[in-house]
């Protein structure tokens, strides 16, 4: 029903909770947006006129990098550490965590899921 | 957190002299240092830096996307080549 950025059709909630369905919105520019287009935050998606929605749709274009842009942005900046060789590069295409966390336990978040060592001996 | 801009990137000074001088002069041997910490600046590029990991001098040739990451992100101070059941697993 409401498409705003591209694919994202979030209805029935208020509109600065569906704008975070948003990739690249959260809660502060959600609300940042519903201020800038003069809707009041209670207003839930459907209730709002195609007016309304396409001044929300034009104020997210114009000032805001949200979804594919936004993703594409992110790789580039991996890439880029990457390609340097930096100690961040290195982490990066190691998968392993990059901002200096411990690996010894846990980072299971890059790391994946936990892997058997081969012949290593039961407790 | 990152650094206050109004203090601009930290160098160590001892650094952007010897920088200098190899500017200067042919640019071709490499500046040996320990200063892992100074930033990179854009007078940097084109030059070749030893930079010190504890170990021996890495040659980092510095490139234009290298401005203002540090000297010490290019020379890593560990090496770690894997554990032995890792590699016995991958060839088994």
């Amino acid at each position: 029903m409401a498409r705003i950025a591209g694919i994202n059709i979030p209805t029935q909630k208020r509109l600065p909770i569906a704008l975070t369905y948003i990739h690249g919105i959260g809660p502060t520019k959600a609300e940042e947006i519903c201020e800038q287009c003069g809707i009041p935050l209670e207003r839930r998606v459907h209730e709002l006129t195609d007016d309304e929605v396409i001044r929300v749709r034009e104020t997210i274009d114009q000032n805001y990098q949200v979804e594919g842009d936004l993703r594409r942005e992110v790789a580039m900046n991996i890439k880029r550490y990457m390609d340097l060789g930096s100690y961040r590069g290195v982490r990066h295409r190691k998968g392993l965590p990059v901002n200096g966390q411990r690996t010894h336990t846990n980072a299971r978040t890059r790391k994946g899921k936990a892997r058997p060592i081969a012949g290593k001996k039961k407790a | 957190m990152a650094r206050s801009v109004w203090k601009g990137p930290f160098v160590d000074s001892y650094l952007l002299k010897k920088a200098e001088v190899a500017r200067a002069s042919g640019r071709n041997d490499v500046i040996k240092t320990w200063s892992r910490r100074s930033t990179i600046l854009p007078q940097f590029v084109g030059l070749t830096f030893g930079v010190y990991n504890g170990h021996k001098f890495i040659p980092v040739l510095v490139t234009e996307n290298m401005v203002g990451q540090k000297f010490g992100e290019f020379s890593p101070t560990r090496s770690y080549f894997g554990h032995q059941a890792d590699r016995k697993a991958r060839r088994g």
